[in-house]
């Protein structure tokens, strides 16, 4: 039997606050188990020397891993990542040049963290 | 000061310093600073910090009342009571801030004032009576402010912003995923001042974070009993039980948050997803045309209601909401996959 929306959102939400993502600017819902996940993407703990290709893996391997633990979550069917400075392509994470699309975060609701 | 010798304190002092330099206009961030400032003695300093945290935010209820306690500690009367008197009007229920005009008033050496607000924090609320009743100053439905009552009452403000340092300390472990470290210190926080709900609250969240869940509602049942109006109290509620797979319970409880707190568009998307959930159709498009009318812009709420009105076989509200979402995210194969076939 397929987990209930609720149950799925509850779990992503617990989920998003224990990784070392900042989910101030992430905003996510769930429909038939369908996982929408929107926003800008960045890690809590960037390096503190600010380099910023360390900062850039640290980063793609936390979209990895946010997307191997949403799919884990029973009754996930598929994920959807609408992130404006991240984009997925050919199965590898790229980053986007936020400038030319930060335009459409205007229609962000707020946090529902 | 002896939490000054506490290396995981220094540390945090040191990380909220640097956060202070580089986010100077962030009043929450002057606050915190200020408060470990406080803690650590450093008062003047930690004056200037709280000072520029209401500059930034005059309406930063933390920092209005952290400055006060700070003048009560630097032992300038005046302009404590110029803090608290103001606050005491706005909110003349609390009893938190007769009990602690009631202790200004008591160090600065004005008994009849001190006995008139010990006697409206009796009045408003309950723990309060307790509280003077075992420190014998309410005995027989009178104040008594013998010298007993006054050394044990002197030193009792501090209780409040140790307590306040105490969960900011509790949230900052938290957030860096110390969640056994958090909770020994926001329990701290709770023993200090039992009646704060945000304390309780607090525990709750990050028992959640642990998994002990049913360690989480009962801190969460302990915030709303001292505040049966926090609606996101009910709301966290509701999400442990969904953590639980307890979804009677958890609509039981967002139906409660979303009544106590009709103005967040989350909560009626939430709720919306519990009647979905149970197929009741009417009331979770109910809730989610609720949650677009606080924000027109909640994307997921507009994808939940197209989708619901596929279900339905509504099939002209459906494409209407899906042109809408395509408009906002042209990208979303999801939604447009949907758009085709129901067109």
């Amino acid at each position: 039997m397929l987990k209930e929306d609720f149950v799925i959102q509850s779990n992503i939400r617990r989920m998003l606050i224990r990784t070392s993502i900042d989910c101030s600017r992430i905003d996510f819902g769930t429909v038939k188990g369908v996982v929408y996940i929107r926003g800008i993407f960045q890690i809590s703990n960037p390096p503190a020397d600010g380099d910023e290709v360390k900062t850039v893996h640290l980063t793609i391997h936390a979209l990895y891993s946010l997307e191997k633990k949403v799919k884990s979550i029973p009754g996930v069917v598929d994920v959807n990542f609408q992130f404006f400075n991240w984009r997925k392509e050919r199965g590898h994470w790229v980053p986007v040049d936020v400038r030319e699309k930060e335009g459409e975060d205007e229609n962000k609701p707020e946090s529902n963290l | 000061m002896r939490t000054s010798r506490n290396l995981i304190y220094k540390r945090i002092l040191g990380e909220v310093e640097k956060e202070v330099q580089l986010h100077p206009n962030y009043a929450d961030l002057q606050n915190q600073f200020a408060l470990l400032l406080m803690v650590k003695g450093e008062m003047e300093k930690a004056r200037d910090h709280f000072l520029e945290a209401l500059r930034l935010n005059p309406k930063y209820r933390e920092a209005i009342l952290n400055l006060g306690f700070l003048y009560l500690e630097m032992r300038r009367w005046k302009e404590a009571e110029e803090i608290f008197l103001p606050e005491a009007k706005q909110y003349p229920k609390d009893g938190f801030i007769h009990h602690v005009l009631g202790i200004l008033y008591l160090r600065a050496g004005k008994q009849k004032e001190a006995a008139a607000q010990i006697y409206k924090s009796i009045r408003y609320h309950p723990f309060y009576r307790d509280y003077y009743k075992k420190k014998g100053v309410w005995r027989k439905g009178m104040i008594h402010l013998d010298q007993k009552a006054e050394r044990a009452l002197k030193e009792i403000h501090l209780n409040f912003h140790y307590a306040q340092f105490q969960n900011f300390i509790g949230l900052y472990l938290a957030q860096k995923g110390k969640f056994t470290q958090a909770i020994h210190e926001l329990r701290k926080a709770a023993r200090l001042k039992p009646d704060e709900f945000i304390f309780h609250a607090n525990l709750g969240t990050v028992h959640t974070y642990r998994g002990a869940y049913l360690k989480a509602i009962q801190e969460f049942q302990k915030a709303l009993k001292i505040d049966p109006c926090y609606g996101m109290g009910y709301a966290n509620l509701s999400y442990v039980y969904g953590l639980m797979c307890r979804t009677r319970e958890a609509l039981r409880c967002m139906k409660k948050a979303v009544r106590m707190s009709p103005q967040h568009a989350d909560l009626h998307y939430n709720l919306a997803l519990l009647y979905s959930d149970r197929k009741r159709y009417e009331e979770a498009a109910f809730e989610l045309k609720r949650a677009l009318r606080i924000n027109p812009n909640y994307l997921f709420a507009r994808i939940n209601l197209g989708v619901l009105y596929e279900d339905q076989k509504r099939w002209k509200e459906a494409r209407r909401e899906y042109r809408k979402i395509l408009q906002i995210t042209p990208d979303d194969e999801h939604i447009r996959k949907r758009l085709e076939r129901i067109s």
